[in-house]
């Protein structure tokens, strides 16, 4: 499947849009299909400090509890409200209206090492065989 | 049956459930579809419309001889002896302490007895049945892996079911079952369930159920039939407050802590565990299986500790979101007999934070019977 190319991605299935300092965080479309219908989404709160990779919450569905990760580190500056009743919008647009939090980058450099859309592409197909 | 490399065993129905687009995962044993569309969906239309489910996996034993129903009254908390003909009827296995080997179902046909276990279970029953067989001559034979089990569950499964049962099945009772036909292909025809949901299971040879399976979910789409898995049908029965082995009842949790006291024939002579049970029941003071309903948007899940004024009083056996429950959050939990009143505020710890939960009969969700 064609990732969207303004993107970057990791390996625990999350994307990041990096606009200046700031990076918005979300779950893939591979990542929400996986999951299956989401029912909860516990986010970071506001002003909490990530590090790369480290524990950021967890996203719930019927059946199973997953852990998410930050794919960069930073201090969390927004947390997708609209989640908090709708958590399925991370289903339906898991690139656009269901995106999770947003965090003031602490290391810009750091995106940049992260998945390209092609070399998440790759993985996925990896990962089906 | 089919066997992987990886020693998962995989019914009669898994190229169909792979054709579908299922979600497979390992599950008694067997490669099992846990959704097809999503959980929400197939739950929606169990109680809307109607699912159908593989069952192939759970474990089929065929009882012969005129020993079976004083045999197996010993065996069981429920009675055997006392079923009319063509019936079904619920049951346990327990241990000496009450705890549950296993829970079941007896269906009583003319010349035999066809028992239906759980498919984790299924070779601990087979072993236990056969240790136990008795002087005066039961023949077993396992069925298990080899016969399918396809289940139609929901309002529109008569309907659906017109034309393609025979005898016609809209006045069969609830637990009873009929030897017919399901297009034209010998079948065990029974009015059973596990959903909450009327419906009914079909006892078939493996070599035909997948051409039922196709019938069904083309000719019957229009009728509103899909296909549902294991993750809909663990839903479907917890809001329906039935007890899932592992879960609710387990060789330590007894079925007078599951609130299945219904079930227990006390009156009917000796079996296995009923001292322990008697003992358990006069005493009223053990752990007990109730229903919780999250007050906030979090979901309960197994293992998580539930508390009363910061002390641990219990621990959930089985968490989930209950779309016909108000779409809330359901629970149950095996709590202290004071924690245990309906009404009562508890909390559940969720990763270090306790959110309230309220004490809540089951169960949940009720249909409203025509």
């Amino acid at each position: 499947m064609a990732q969207p190319q303004n993107l970057r991605y990791s390996k625990e299935h999350e994307w990041v849009k990096v606009e200046g300092d700031t990076a918005t965080i979300g779950i893939t479309e591979y990542a929400q299909d996986s999951l299956g219908d989401i029912v909860y989404v516990e986010l970071p709160k506001t002003g909490a400090t990530l590090a790369q990779f480290g524990n950021a919450g967890v996203i719930e569905s019927v059946k199973a509890v997953s852990d998410l990760f930050s794919p960069v580190g930073g201090e969390v500056v927004e947390t997708n409200a609209a989640l908090e009743n709708d958590p399925a919008l991370v289903n339906r647009e898991p690139f656009e209206g269901g995106w999770l939090f947003k965090v003031k980058l602490s290391n810009p450099s750091e995106a940049g090492h992260l998945l390209s859309p092609e070399s998440y592409d790759q993985l996925l197909a990896e990962d089906n065989h | 049956m089919t066997m992987t490399d990886s020693g998962i065993k995989r019914t009669a129905l898994a190229d169909e459930h792979v054709a579908l687009g299922a979600r497979m995962v390992p599950f008694g044993g067997f490669e099992m579809p846990v959704q097809y569309a999503g959980i929400l969906k197939e739950h929606d239309a169990v109680r809307n419309r109607a699912g159908l489910f593989d069952l192939s996996h759970m474990g089929q034993f065929i009882l012969e001889g005129e020993g079976v129903p004083e045999w197996a009254d010993s065996l069981t908390i429920n009675a055997i002896g006392t079923m009319k003909p063509m019936q079904a009827r619920y049951n346990m296995f327990c241990n000496e302490q009450g705890g549950v080997h296993d829970d079941v179902i007896f269906y009583r046909l003319p010349d035999r007895w066809l028992l239906v276990v759980n498919a984790g279970n299924a070779d601990k029953m087979w072993a236990l049945l056969n240790a136990k067989l008795p002087p005066s001559g039961v023949k077993l034979t396992s069925l298990h892996g080899k016969n399918a089990l396809i289940a139609i569950q929901g309002p529109k499964s008569v309907e659906i079911m017109k034309g393609v049962l025979e005898p016609d099945v809209t006045d069969l009772k609830y637990y009873f079952c009929t030897q017919g036909k399901v297009f034209g292909k010998p079948a065990i025809i029974a009015r059973t369930g596990y959903t909450g949901e009327d419906g009914f299971e079909l006892f078939v040879d493996g070599a035909v159920a997948p051409q039922i399976w196709k019938r069904l979910l083309e000719e019957k789409k229009t009728l509103g039939l899909e296909p549902a898995g294991l993750g809909a049908r663990d839903v479907l029965r917890l809001e329906a407050g039935m007890p899932l082995y592992g879960h609710e009842i387990t060789e330590e949790i007894t079925p007078v802590q599951a609130g299945q006291q219904w079930a227990l024939k006390f009156s009917k002579g000796e079996f296995t565990g009923k001292a322990a049970l008697q003992q358990q029941q006069a005493d009223d003071t053990y752990r007990r299986i109730v229903g919780l309903v999250m007050t906030g948007r979090v979901p309960a899940r197994e293992g998580y500790a539930v508390l009363q004024n910061d002390s641990i009083v219990g621990e959930v056996r089985s968490g989930s979101l209950g779309p016909s429950v108000q779409n809330q959050n359901i629970a149950t939990a095996l709590v202290d007999k004071d924690a245990s009143k309906p009404g009562t505020v508890l909390q559940v710890q969720v990763r270090g934070t306790k959110h309230d939960a309220t004490v809540t009969p089951l169960p949940f969700y009720k249909r409203n019977k025509q």
